[in-house]
């Protein structure tokens, strides 16, 4: 029997690393601090697994070949892909993946219905290489890569994607090795609009909105209104990557979260956040 | 334009999907753009909007929208891109300010 010791979604915009110095100083000074934060309640849960869940930004998955999930099975992963490189200003790096975990976990999501493929031949962009970069500095946790289709219609539904979460949890206490602590990570959004009119324009009303479902714990409100369609408005082009966020929520299945930070951002383009879901010791 | 009027099976699509993946279709790409489009089969549409880095035509012939800005950085490059970089500009002068 494994534990889940740490649940957490945040976003992982690329000028977090990218261009940081462009946005109001009191602003990056509150957004490193959050982040740092966030880094800190992680690592001392002592994680020695992350499933990690994220949009894919049609990297893997070509846009006339999605699949809702997938799970990279790799035993080693690196970062960034070369294009990213300069883009994220993040140096390369190198981190364990979970062979054994990821096929678990694979067969469960495909064993449950779910749209899921598996892959060993991951690249890495911002989904990965900007949260790392806080949570495990020294890329010395475990990650189980989950790349999502977030962004190319049809896309998996919230109710879905909070069921997932629910079957990750099960699947941690039931089926992954004995002794292992585990970690989930939702990373994406908030609100942005890569690729649409609202590109330098943040919604903070649904920013503040979204998160205040997810602090309240209130699936119900969260699986009726924070549709696809919602989410769009607040950004059609990135802001449905708050589908990973529901993955951790379905995981804590009515356990508030605490929100550590949240900025909107227009120099770095998204809305900027970062929860936790206290469980159980 | 927006994810629900992507066409899937466009030959931009699948030409932005790979040249992110592999560095050596982007040299040839920036040392024969005509070469890497006839590769692709891309539509007289679709080449008259890559010459012109018109953004915006191309959202609107089905280019997937996450792959709009980063076709901007394919020319501008992608390094410090912030508000008011080259390749936001170039997204900006097409997709918001004639948008």
């Amino acid at each position: 029997m494994a534990e889940l010791v740490a649940n957490i979604a945040l976003s992982h915009a690329p000028g977090l690393t990218g261009w940081l110095d462009q946005a109001p100083k009191d602003e990056a000074d509150r957004l490193v601090a959050g982040f740092e934060e966030i880094g800190r309640r992680f690592r001392a849960t002592k994680p020695d697994l992350i499933i990690g869940l994220a949009n894919d930004h049609c990297l893997n998955m070509p846009v006339d070949g999605v699949h809702d999930f997938c799970v990279g099975t790799a035993p080693r992963w690196q970062g960034p892909a070369d294009w990213f490189s300069d883009w994220l200003n993040v140096p390369p790096y190198k981190v364990s993946g979970h062979a054994e975990a990821s096929a678990i976990i694979r067969d469960r999501l495909q064993g449950a219905g779910f749209d899921a493929t598996d892959s060993q031949d991951l690249l890495f962009d911002d989904n990965w290489s900007v949260p790392l970069l806080y949570l495990t500095p020294d890329y010395d946790v475990a990650l189980v890569p989950i790349h999502m289709n977030c962004i190319v219609p049809p896309l998996i539904s919230p109710e879905k994607c909070y069921a997932a979460g629910q079957l990750l949890a099960k699947v941690i206490r039931e089926d992954l090795p004995d002794g292992l602590r585990v970690a989930i990570m939702g990373t994406g959004g908030l609100s942005h609009d890569p690729g649409g009119p609202k590109y330098f324009e943040v919604d903070e009303e649904f920013d503040r909105w979204f998160l205040s479902l997810l602090e309240a714990g209130d699936s119900q409100t969260m699986l009726r209104e924070a549709t696809i369609e919602r989410m769009g408005a607040a950004g059609d082009g990135g802001t449905t990557e708050l589908l990973s966020w529901l993955i951790p929520m379905g995981a804590a299945d009515g356990v508030a979260a605490t929100t550590v930070c949240y900025e909107p951002s227009v120099a770095l383009r998204c809305g900027m956040g970062a929860v936790h879901w206290q469980m159980a010791a | 334009m927006g994810i629900k009027n992507v066409k899937p099976d466009l030959a931009s699509n699948r030409l932005v999907f790979d040249i992110r993946r592999d560095t050596g279709l982007m040299d040839d790409f920036h040392q024969d753009m005509d070469a890497v489009f006839a590769r692709y089969g891309l539509t007289d549409a679709e080449v008259e909007a890559w010459k012109e880095l018109n953004i915006q035509a191309l959202g609107d012939l089905g280019v997937h929208p996450y792959f709009l800005p980063q076709i901007s950085r394919i020319f501008k490059g992608g390094a410090y891109n912030h508000n008011n970089s080259e390749a936001a500009q170039l997204y900006a002068k097409t997709m918001v300010e004639q948008g």
